[in-house]
């Protein structure tokens, strides 16, 4: 017996991920494993995240985290990515378990992100 | 087509025709007692499953007394190659089948593998077909049985069953053939083709779920040990009450296969080119299997650089198959698709839509737009950068 794997929420952010693509004036980072890729570019200004966009090639589940993940950060300081935590954006999605691995990935670009822009190299 | 959803996926299950539900409907009433019984309503369901043996042999042209009824294919693959490779074992245990056969029969001669039989397992060649000098090949003194399937359930290919039947045959090999996905869609002679044990199930035929056949060639040393036990019906091989409005509806099923099969190959011919036009210009597209050798119903396809799983829920509403056992919970790449020297990435690209009687020529022409939209969208949402 088969259900649907994927909430309403997984299939609203799959089918309109309003911030699919890059940024020309960001910082970007690129990451793959478990058989993902994965590119994160955003955009501070005064310590706050102005624009997030992604790219990635992966299951349903990651399109729609990284979707989440940069609808709900835009707007947010960017020390928070630091601390972002996957099982944050599993739980609200939600994402099956036995595909943390892939939201992992999604993790470590985000906290590489944060370290980008609280490393120094932000731009203005 | 309906508002919701356009239905691909013939080769999984088909709808039962109406007629089929109707006088299903009716045996209900009518059919209702044990057909074992000797009574006049026992002998009323008697009657009611003589005329859809009658029916089932008429498609198959079948000789009578040749039929076994069983709940559907799986069991009908369960019975012919381990009730056949037990009644031939005191001769010899060498079996032969191929790896891009359905699991119902991989799963029997794996099983049987491990209690003490030799299973060659046979590799197709890159299009799925199998050479019959191959089989030849792999036939030795002690070889009992082969099984190879009609029409594969995944990439549609056919295999010359004439041609690998009679090597069987000059050697004195039960030929079993897995026919689910071919009675009712293809002519089948059994008075002409060289098969010993054939597995059918009504439900890939527009007919009911939960009832099958087994066909057992009447012919010196084929036949079949039973694999359940219990009342002695149908001479011992199957026992059990049989279901006599799902009996009848596959008759019914059979029926009406027999007197459609040619239009419905023309129909599902003129889809499929049509389907595959809409496809062909697909950078990196490939079909699994071989155009030219296989089922019309079905076309398989892979693309590079595209996420299956992504690609399948893209696809939505298009209700289609993909070519892995692909859901939250365990992606697998298909063995089939593996065997054919695919990737594991394109293997779990692949989406096998499946066409049916009821197709209309608008709705794989959305399916094939649906696709092309879909690999274009996932291809930009990819990062340049190769992993």
């Amino acid at each position: 017996m088969s259900e649907d794997p994927y909430s309403p929420l997984v299939r609203e952010y799959f089918a309109r991920p309003v911030h699919a693509g890059d940024l020309d004036d960001g910082v970007a980072v690129a990451v793959g494993s478990q058989g993902v890729r994965l590119e994160l570019s955003g955009a501070v200004r005064d310590g706050q995240i102005q624009r997030l966009r992604f790219k990635a090639w992966g299951c349903p589940h990651l399109i729609a985290a990284c979707e989440c993940f940069c609808a709900r950060y835009e707007g947010e300081p960017a020390q928070s990515l630091e601390g972002f935590l996957a099982t944050d954006i599993m739980q609200i999605l939600p994402v099956p378990v036995e595909k943390t691995g892939r939201i992992l990935v999604l993790e470590d670009a985000v906290r590489s992100l944060g370290q980008r822009f609280c490393g120094g190299s932000v731009p203005a | 087509m309906t508002d919701d959803w356009i239905y691909l996926d013939f080769a999984a299950s088909t709808p039962v025709d109406q007629r089929v539900a109707e006088l299903m409907y009716e045996c209900r009433e009518t059919g209702f007692a044990n057909p074992a019984s000797g009574h006049v309503v026992g002998r009323k369901s008697a009657a009611i499953i003589r005329n859809a043996m009658a029916q089932l042999e008429a498609l198959l042209n079948a000789a009578p007394g040749t039929l076994v009824w069983t709940s559907g294919a799986t069991e009908s693959d369960n019975l012919a190659i381990a009730g056949g490779a037990r009644f031939r074992a005191h001769r010899g245990k060498h079996l032969v089948t191929m790896p891009t056969e359905h699991k119902a029969v991989t799963d029997v001669f794996r099983e049987l593998e491990k209690q003490g039989f030799d299973v060659t397992w046979l590799e197709p060649g890159e299009n799925g077909r199998l050479d019959p000098d191959e089989l030849a090949r792999a036939l030795r003194a002690d070889t009992q049985l082969a099984s190879i399937m009609y029409v594969n359930n995944e990439t549609g290919v056919m295999q010359d069953i004439a041609a690998l039947g009679s090597i069987c045959r000059e050697r004195d090999v039960l030929f079993h053939v897995d026919a689910a996905q071919a009675v009712g869609k293809v002519p089948i002679d059994l008075d002409v083709l060289p098969i010993d044990l054939l597995s059918l199930t009504g439900h890939k035929f527009y007919g009911p779920k939960g009832i099958g056949a087994l066909y057992i060639a009447n012919r010196p040393g084929c036949h079949v040990e039973p694999i359940l036990f219990g009342g002695g019906q149908q001479r011992r091989i199957r026992p059990g009450t049989l279901p006599t409005d799902l009996i009848a509806g596959l008759g019914l099923a059979a029926e009406i296969a027999a007197s459609s099969i040619e239009g419905d190959l023309r129909h599902l011919t003129s889809l499929r080119e049509r389907l595959w036009a809409g496809l062909r210009d697909v950078d990196g597209i490939l079909v699994n299997g071989d155009l030219e050798n296989g089922f019309p119903g079905i076309l398989n396809v892979s693309v590079e650089d595209v996420e299956g799983e992504s690609l399948l829920l893209g696809l939505d509403p298009v209700c289609v198959a993909t070519g892995s056992a692909c859901n939250s919970k365990a992606q697998e790449p298909s063995y089939v698709l593996r065997a054919l020297g695919r990737s594991d990435r394109l293997a779990e690209s692949a989406i096998r839509f499946s066409l049916g009687r009821s197709t209309q020529k608008k709705e794989v022409e959305f399916a094939a737009q649906r696709y092309r939209e879909t690999v274009a969208r996932l291809r930009s949402l990819a990062p340049k950068a190769v992993a």
